[in-house]
């Protein structure tokens, strides 16, 4: 993270978050959200991890932001008066607390690509998948391999726990069918 | 925008009486014209291109899914209700996770283990390799492309009042 681009894009995204929790107009916050989950999804592709950031992008700028969109547009948006919202004090503490908690912890980290992370220093676990996953399965991509094939049973889990978000969103509006009879 | 009212809003009224929130915009609508046969190909294109490259089912479900959000954000809510079934959705959700469970069980039913791939080489000659794609085209992705669209119009639709007794059925 020594480039340009990554110190623009870390800016980017440390300025959307901002606006985000600062804003006050609901509109521009899930505006600025959506900015900033494109900001993320540059992020993950910058960080090597191209299938989060294809899912970060579909879902994080694009569907969220048209459900949240679809949320307010069918609820009374309040004029808010102010364009900034006023900081309360008892939050900006908790705030304060989890920062510290949170660069204490990432100070930590290994550095990108360090030879001392654990993904690297074991290397028997790291390792078998990237050697065994295409002599076992013929998928070139090793991500897919771990996760439809040693890690069925939970993306199985995974996928229906997206089924069961279909279902209890039609329990909680009382409705019986997604779109018409 | 602060010097409009929030009853300002022109209303849209939908198939059932209820207002909808669909406004038309003749830039939202040519920009999907030409943007949604670009996103539902990339859509599959992730989803049967996951095995080898990166993206997936999840990835591809969920892009095959927005291109439906997006075509009912330009051309309306109520009409692209109307052209997408309920039946539609649920195959697609409910079908994707049976379609898994089935794949996870055929091995279990013969005394190997819940999604046992290699299962299905030893006793077909299946490739392992059509056991994870059919897990990502016909199992994930339909869920996550089906859940995704049928949110959106659950959501657009809001809360039926208590009141109000569901007499349909499908």
């Amino acid at each position: 993270m020594v480039s340009a681009f990554g110190i623009a894009l870390f800016g980017f995204v440390l300025a959307t978050a901002l606006a985000t929790a600062l804003l006050r107009d609901i509109l521009a916050v899930i505006i600025v959200f959506a900015a900033y989950s494109l900001g993320m999804a540059l992020f993950y592709a910058f960080l090597l991890a191209p299938d989060v950031a294809m899912t970060e992008a579909a879902i994080g700028a694009g569907v969220t932001t048209l459900l949240l969109l679809l949320t307010i547009a069918t609820t009374v948006r309040e004029e808010p008066g102010i364009a900034i919202e006023r900081p309360n004090l008892p939050a900006l503490v908790v705030f304060g607390g989890l920062l510290v908690v949170m660069i204490g912890t990432v100070t930590q980290f290994p550095a990108l690509g360090s030879r001392n992370a654990p993904v690297w220093s074991n290397p028997e676990v790291t390792q078998y998948y990237l050697e065994h996953s295409y002599k076992d399965t013929k998928v070139h991509n090793a991500v897919t391999a771990v996760l439809a094939g040693y890690r069925g049973f939970d993306t199985f889990g995974e996928a229906v726990v997206v089924f069961a978000a279909g279902i209890s969103t039609l329990v909680v509006l009382g409705r019986e069918v997604f779109t018409r009879e | 925008m602060s010097d409009r009212q929030p009853n300002e809003k022109p209303v849209v009224r939908g198939a059932d009486g209820s207002e909808s929130a669909y406004v038309e915009s003749q830039v939202i609508m040519s920009t999907v014209r030409v943007i949604a046969p670009f996103s539902l190909t990339y859509g599959f294109f992730l989803l049967f291109h996951g095995a080898d490259s990166p993206g997936g089912s999840f990835q591809g479900g969920a892009i095959i899914g927005a291109t439906v959000l997006m075509i009912a954000f330009a051309f309306g809510i109520e009409s692209t209700r109307n052209w997408l079934r309920n039946r539609t959705v649920v195959v697609l959700a409910a079908g994707g996770a049976a379609m898994f469970a089935l794949v996870g069980l055929i091995p279990m039913a013969y005394g190997a283990n819940f999604l046992e791939h290699p299962f299905y080489h030893e006793q077909f000659g299946i490739k392992t390799k059509w056991g994870l794609e059919a897990i990502e085209a016909l199992g994930v992705a339909p869920i996550v492309a089906g859940v995704v669209s049928g949110l959106f119009f659950v959501i657009a639709a809001g809360a039926l009042p208590a009141t109000e007794e569901v007499s349909e059925d499908d």
